[in-house]
């Protein structure tokens, strides 16, 4: 296309720190949900990539089966997930937790395998995608290609992401999750019911990766063992931005998005994802409480 | 010259200094007693001794050698043994297997060494417990415990965090004899402790710290009558 | 039962099999548990005497099998030789990663861990020059082997199984002499409280290490193993993030810290896996998943340390 005009340095540049975060902010509200489950409860949960895919999968079966849209489908997702999350803390890792942080870090290993392969028993391997009519054309707005679909799912991370923030800082639950976050021991001393709250607060991190399933669903090829780069890439976020802090967990998500749309086109396609890790490796030796130092380490 | 030199010791844990330019010094066959607030950073005078923190400033000398920048185990092999202040066994290994991996320390042979640990939970009141799993004992049983692991390792020195915390009045002064048996035995003792009565009687001089800082330092009794000491301790009386 | 007739126990339960059976898919079955038994054992030399968790062991595995393939591809070494130097090459790389990764403890070792094996699989995805990429690398013929006129038959599956006999025995021989051995009491006490083993002079970067490099020698020789079986290897199968997983279920289901256990974990676990992969083709890890679960809620010392227990405890 010899006509077309090629795109200036500027406009790469600003193309890629859009879609980053765009990117990012999706890759933020699955960190949130990881991050606010070890805060609360010292779980590294497995699985968690799990639960996105299951998400997924969700919005990709309401839309095959009853035409639903995906971003319509949260409204259904969401709350399952919800208390999905609710009764398998209850039932499956509770009884775990008191045998160690590594014996529930295996387990949820288990768990994370579990789910992995009966998605790929019933769902087969085969890769899929949700076809979109309004997924064809970009938005253009100043020139910067935006994918619709993405554009979507920005919005309402933010408003899911604002939500969960209002949440926890002006209802007791969530005034009770954070005071938990901080010192359990207090906690528990001041009269808050320390189960309770753990089973709320893996419900609302199941949720989470469920909604950000869903807003992904359709910008992202699906199968079932997607949980396991989506986990890898979990890692990176909240450790960058300390394990446990919900906005560091924002913040390292909207950073992972950005080094690795920057890193495509700066450093080699190839090698985006390897900056990520390094920086996890670097973080993790040198300031294990995050780069905003809000942490815990 | 002194088995210990501590000298201008600094800590700082990013803006928070926890120990500041102490400085003391530990004789030869001597129980040295290190008291001080909750918080005044007596532990942490402990962990940069016996290398599990690193200086900020300072120097440290065992027997005129420099023993700062050696990791942990290399500290314990010149000869200055630590137990901790939450006790740290090896909760489901036996009493027996905990000292004797203490013992290979500078004994290589498993039945040699074996042997020895068996001498020294003798001397600590162990045993009949040589087979039990270390987290099957009492509280206290696993304070002994702890302490006969630091003495298989053969120290010069050993640095006790709160040996008495949490026990009754019949086993502190148990623990006030093993301590005294210990000194005897040619091992100088540094010992951390709230059992004011306890630290008073077997202490041959005392050291207290407030803030990371050297306060006073001497004998018991004068140290207890001090007034910057009594001001320390919020105006409570010590004894 | 003395030590040697159940050395020689085994060594008949070991030998026979190939003489009861030329069915291929059960000495394809045979060979899969005997491998799987190398790596859950190479892994619980780490992961069960030290209690360091690591979930990044394909990088020693895929190492491995790389350095088999390529010299043998590029150099004309004969795989057999290739997988010891193949063992050699995970050791000299596990010696810089053990010495970050140690840096950090229990689940941040165990992330690690993780981390540094994602950005090796991803530098052999993309060095093309040497790992051939995506697309792989591929035996065509296996060298001939003559021995007073008789010539090995590569397409029988009996040479490799023995072949993969002799290494499972000797990854649990080394578990034997490590647990007589003071290192693994060394590593007992650093997994139960690596300050307290500090404490009493045990040097435990130095025992971590060295029992890594040990470790990664034998997955080393299981990754150059895979490579001559197979004949073929590519980066999503010698360096995913789930043989990694694999080995860690294998050793725990059957039993951390013990010589049987990781034989149990890998009889039991791929015997189930790969019967529903005969039969279901996807989704049979879906046992693994569901086996470390029960395993680590009921029966925390796997198949074999439970079953031991239950021993000495009959009246």
């Amino acid at each position: 296309m010899a006509l077309r005009a090629r795109p200036g340095p500027v406009d790469t540049f600003v193309q890629s720190v859009v879609s980053g975060v765009l990117t990012g902010s999706l890759y933020a509200m699955i960190g949130v949900g990881l991050t606010v489950v070890f805060g609360v409860m010292r779980i590294i949960n497995l699985a968690h990539g799990e639960l996105v895919m299951l998400g997924m999968y969700g919005a990709f079966w309401a839309h095959a089966l009853w035409k639903l849209d995906p971003f319509v489908s949260i409204a259904l997702w969401v709350p399952l997930m919800f208390g999905g999350g609710m009764l398998v803390y209850r039932f499956l890792l509770r009884p775990i937790i008191p045998g160690g942080e590594l014996n529930t870090l295996l387990y949820t290993a288990g768990f994370s395998l579990l789910i992995a392969n009966l998605a790929l028993f019933a769902w087969t391997g085969d890769y899929r995608t949700i076809k979109l009519p309004y997924a064809i054309t970009p938005l253009r707005p100043f020139g910067i290609a935006v994918p619709i679909p993405l554009a979507i799912a920005f919005a309402l991370a933010i408003v899911i992401t604002a939500a969960l923030y209002l949440f926890l800082s002006r209802t007791d639950p969530g005034r009770a999750i954070r005071a938990t976050s901080q010192n359990p021991e207090a906690a528990a001393l001041m009269g808050i019911d320390v189960e309770r709250i753990s089973m709320l607060t893996f419900g609302l991190g199941s949720a989470l990766a469920g909604a950000a399933g869903v807003l992904l669903a359709p910008s992202l090829y699906l199968y079932p063992t997607v949980g396991e780069i989506l986990i890898a890439k979990c890692f990176v976020i909240v450790v960058l931005g300390g394990l446990g802090s919900v906005s560091g967990a924002i913040a390292g998500g909207v950073l992972l998005g950005l080094v690795e749309s920057l890193g495509a086109v700066y450093v080699s396609v190839a090698y985006k994802d390897t900056i990520g890790f390094i920086m996890f490796l670097l973080v993790l030796l040198f300031r294990p409480s995050g780069l905003f130092g809000v942490g815990k380490s | 010259m002194p088995l210990l030199t501590v000298a201008d010791l600094t800590k700082d844990f990013g803006g928070l200094r926890a120990v500041s330019r102490l400085s003391f010094d530990a004789e030869p066959g001597e129980i040295l007693g290190l008291i001080g607030p909750n918080g005044a950073g007596k532990t942490t005078v402990f962990n940069l001794v016996t290398g599990f923190l690193r200086p900020t400033a300072g120097r440290i000398l065992l027997a005129g050698r420099s023993v700062v920048g050696l990791r942990p185990h290399a500290i314990t092999r010149r000869g200055i043994a630590r137990t901790f202040q939450v006790v740290k066994p090896f909760p489901r290994l036996s009493v027996r297997e905990n000292v004797t991996l203490a013992a290979f320390s500078h004994e290589a042979a498993r039945g040699r060494a074996e042997r020895l640990a068996a001498q020294v939970l003798e001397r600590v009141g162990l045993q009949d417990k040589l087979d039990s799993r270390a987290a099957d004992l009492t509280l206290g049983e696993q304070k002994r415990l702890e302490i006969a692991r630091a003495l298989a390792t053969d120290p010069r020195l050993l640095l006790l965090d709160e040996p008495m915390g949490g026990l009754n009045p019949r086993e502190v002064n148990a623990a006030c004899a093993l301590v005294e048996q210990i000194r005897a035995d040619g091992v100088s003792v540094i010992l951390v402790e709230h059992v004011m009565k306890a630290i008073m009687r077997i202490s041959n001089r005392i050291v207290v710290i407030h803030h990371g800082e050297k306060i006073a330092d001497g004998p018991p009794e004068r140290v207890v009558n001090d007034p910057g000491v009594i001001a320390a301790y919020l105006g409570t009386r010590v004894v | 039962m003395t030590r040697g007739s159940a050395g020689a126990a085994v060594l008949v339960l070991v030998l026979v099999p190939p003489l009861l059976t030329s069915n291929p898919f059960l000495l394809h079955l045979a060979i899969t548990v005997l491998l799987w038994t190398l790596l859950g054992a190479a892994w619980n030399l780490l992961g069960g005497f030290a209690g360091q968790v690591s979930f990044g062991h394909s990088t020693f595995f895929g190492v491995g099998a790389y350095t088999t393939m390529i010299l043998y591809l590029k150099g004309g070494l004969a795989p057999w030789y290739g997988m010891v130097l193949g063992g050699m090459v995970a050791v000299l790389v596990s010696l810089p990663i053990g010495l970050i990764c140690f840096r950090l403890r229990g689940p941040y070792f165990s992330l690690s861990t993780l981390a540094v094996a994602e950005i090796v699989r991803l530098v052999a995805l993309n060095w093309e020059g040497l790992t051939n990429g995506p697309v792989g690398l591929l035996i065509t013929t296996l060298p001939r082997v003559v021995w007073g006129g008789w010539t090995l038959n590569w397409e029988s599956k009996v040479p490799f199984y023995y072949m993969i006999a002799i290494l499972a025995l000797a990854s649990m021989l080394a578990t034997y002499r490590l647990s007589r051995a003071r290192l693994g009491a060394y590593l007992l006490a650093i997994r139960e409280d690596e300050d307290a083993a500090e404490s009493v002079g045990i040097d435990t970067v130095r025992a971590k290490v060295l029992t890594l490099a040990l470790s990664a020698f034998f997955t080393g020789l299981g990754g150059g193993f895979y490579g001559l079986y197979f004949r073929y290897v590519d980066p999503d199968a010698v360096f995913p993030i789930a043989l990694s997983v694999e080995m860690v279920f294998i050793a725990v289901v059957g039993g951390l810290a013990t010589v049987i256990g990781p034989v149990i974990g890998a009889v039991f676990l791929t015997t189930i896996g790969e019967m529903f992969r005969e039969r279901f083709l996807v989704g049979h890890l879906i046992f693994y998943g569901l086996f470390m679960m029960l395993v680590i809620r009921y029966l925390p010392e796997g198949i074999w340390g439970g079953t031991r227990r239950a021993w000495a405890k009959r009246p």
